[in-house]
């Protein structure tokens, strides 16, 4: 797919690399994100990277959109190849009982499948980190097994509690802070996800490869999980 | 130093100035003023440079006592400002003597009202900002709203003359309010009659909103997915989830979300929303880039702070 330029806002441009979760595009996305930023182009105040797509918010005093639009294409062209780099994986350790799984009992009903069969499948996959944001230390995480893909909650929750791991279509995340939120919640690790020590305050970064392990209730407050 | 204690913290008060820049792609969120035009008046009064800290009251009820003299700015939302029990003027300075206390009833128009101080809080800046972020404990007093007792230290410094703002600079925040639009992002995931209802309803604000966003009810705009592959996301993108009810999202907005967006309101046009109270009614006005541009451009060549 060639890269498209859409208005986001009167001060803030939108690039789509493609339509879906895959490495390769993701590649796309950070090769831009990396020589945007070193680019280090006066008047554009925010460069924020997600799956398959890139913001760029800019002056308007400064620059129109086909501006951007031209300084943003010429600088993408010619940013070199991401060298390869190891892949790090981290485990994540879940709780899925029902007092914090609190979307299990409607994912069973949605699926037909007992809680059991849902958790097993999303604790199958090594996951891929494709982008950080929403909140600080939020790592969106793909591809979940397509059986358990699913919609968001048609109203998101005012308060998701800190920890909870949560999927949407076919991602999935962890809720690194208590926040409001719409994507259905399977469990909670105890596990810090967010602090000021952590490099870009993010347990996880893009390109770190996450496998989910579940754990017993007893394990989950041993590790300082909170019900 | 000198500066304020806090004697009682009102509803919600904090420490902001114009938030974060250049911290979205860590996924910090923007935070700063709620009503930038509000903000930048009490700054400009002062004669401080825009990016200064003030103590933003969203509601009200906040009581300070002045440590040393010291001069003030009060501006946004009219919460009937008083010092030692007298009742003063907004949009313009005032000096308070030593020990002296301010304090702000409820808010009878408008939410967010402003208090600045000649050269700002000294507060340290956290990626660059005073701002506060209650969700990610950044910025102010330790990342929380104001509570009694806090010391709010700042320059003692007293303006000779009083400074007023012209009448007709006041901002009037109408509970009937116009929004322009500019249509982007998902725009194409609305059809033809969505985009007409949206465009041609009166939205009511029941009060659902915070410094995140604000959730709209009425006609509802349905777009034909629930849900798209999670993108960035700017200050006035309007978000539409499959319940078909417009949230616009403002200054302590994720970074990223997965809800279709129809476009974004003007940033310009964002304190108006910010300053309604429940009830308030929005209509949403549709405006092409160029149109966006020029009204950008005159409001700032109106407004030099």
């Amino acid at each position: 797919m060639k890269r498209s330029y859409t208005i986001a806002s009167e001060t803030a441009l939108i690039i789509y690399f493609g339509d879906r979760i895959e490495p390769l595009v993701s590649k796309e996305v950070q090769r831009a994100y990396k020589a945007l930023k070193q680019a280090n182009i006066e008047g554009f105040f925010e460069l924020i990277p997600s799956y398959a797509s890139l913001l760029i918010q800019y002056d308007i005093l400064k620059y129109r959109f086909e501006q951007v639009r031209d300084m943003a294409e010429e600088c993408i062209e010619k940013a070199p190849l991401l060298e390869h780099s190891e892949q790090k994986i981290v485990t994540i350790p879940s709780y899925y009982g029902r007092e914090v799984g609190l979307d299990l009992e409607l994912l069973c009903e949605e699926k037909n499948l007992s809680s059991d069969a849902i958790v097993s499948l999303h604790v199958k996959e090594l996951y891929s980190v494709y982008a950080i944001g929403f909140a600080p230390g939020f790592a969106y995480m793909g591809e979940i097994d397509e059986a358990l893909s699913t919609s968001r909650l048609a109203s998101p929750r005012k308060v998701v509690p800190k920890g909870s791991v949560a999927i949407a279509d076919r991602q999935t995340a962890i809720y690194p802070l208590q926040s409001p939120g719409g994507w259905k919640i399977l469990g909670r690790t105890p596990m810090v996800m967010f602090d000021a020590s952590y490099e870009g305050l993010s347990r996880l970064h893009v390109g770190d490869l996450v496998r989910f392990e579940p754990i017993s209730k007893e394990a989950f407050l041993k590790m300082g999980g909170l019900l | 130093m000198s500066g304020f204690e806090v004697i009682h913290p009102g509803v919600l008060c904090s420490i902001q100035d114009a938030g974060r820049k250049g911290v979205n792609d860590i996924g910090l969120t923007q935070s700063g003023a709620m009503d930038e035009l509000s903000f930048g008046y009490a700054n400009m009064l002062l004669g401080n440079a825009f990016n200064t800290s003030v103590i933003e009251i969203a509601l009200g009820g906040l009581v300070l006592r002045a440590k040393e003299a010291i001069s003030i700015a009060i501006t946004g939302a009219d919460m009937s400002p008083s010092i030692g029990g007298r009742s003063i003027e907004m949009w313009q300075t005032h000096t308070l003597k030593k020990g002296e206390e301010l304090s702000f009833g409820f808010a009878s128009s408008g939410h967010f009202a402003y208090v600045g101080v000649v050269g700002g809080f000294d507060i340290p800046l956290q990626y660059g900002s005073a701002s506060t972020s209650i969700k990610e404990g950044l910025g102010g007093m330790k990342g929380r709203k104001l509570q009694a007792g806090d010391r709010l230290q700042s320059f003692g410094v007293c303006l000779c003359e009083t400074r007023k703002l012209h009448q007709k600079q006041v901002p009037y925040f109408s509970q009937e309010i116009r929004l322009d639009v500019l249509k982007g992002y998902q725009e194409h995931l609305f059809d033809k009659s969505a985009q007409e209802t949206f465009f041609n309803s009166v939205y009511t604000y029941k009060g659902e909103g915070d410094r995140m966003g604000y959730r709209l009810s009425g006609e509802k705009v349905i777009p034909q997915v629930s849900g798209i592959l999670s993108e960035p996301i700017c200050y006035g993108a309007i978000q539409v989830p499959s319940h078909g009810e417009p949230i616009v999202l403002l200054k302590e907005r994720q970074t990223i979300g997965g809800y279709p967006k129809i476009g974004s309101i003007l940033g310009i046009d964002c304190f108006k929303l910010a300053q309604l109270k429940p009830g308030g009614r929005i209509r949403f006005n549709e405006v092409s880039l160029e149109e966006a541009r020029n009204k950008v451009l005159a409001f700032h060549t109106f407004f030099r702070f």
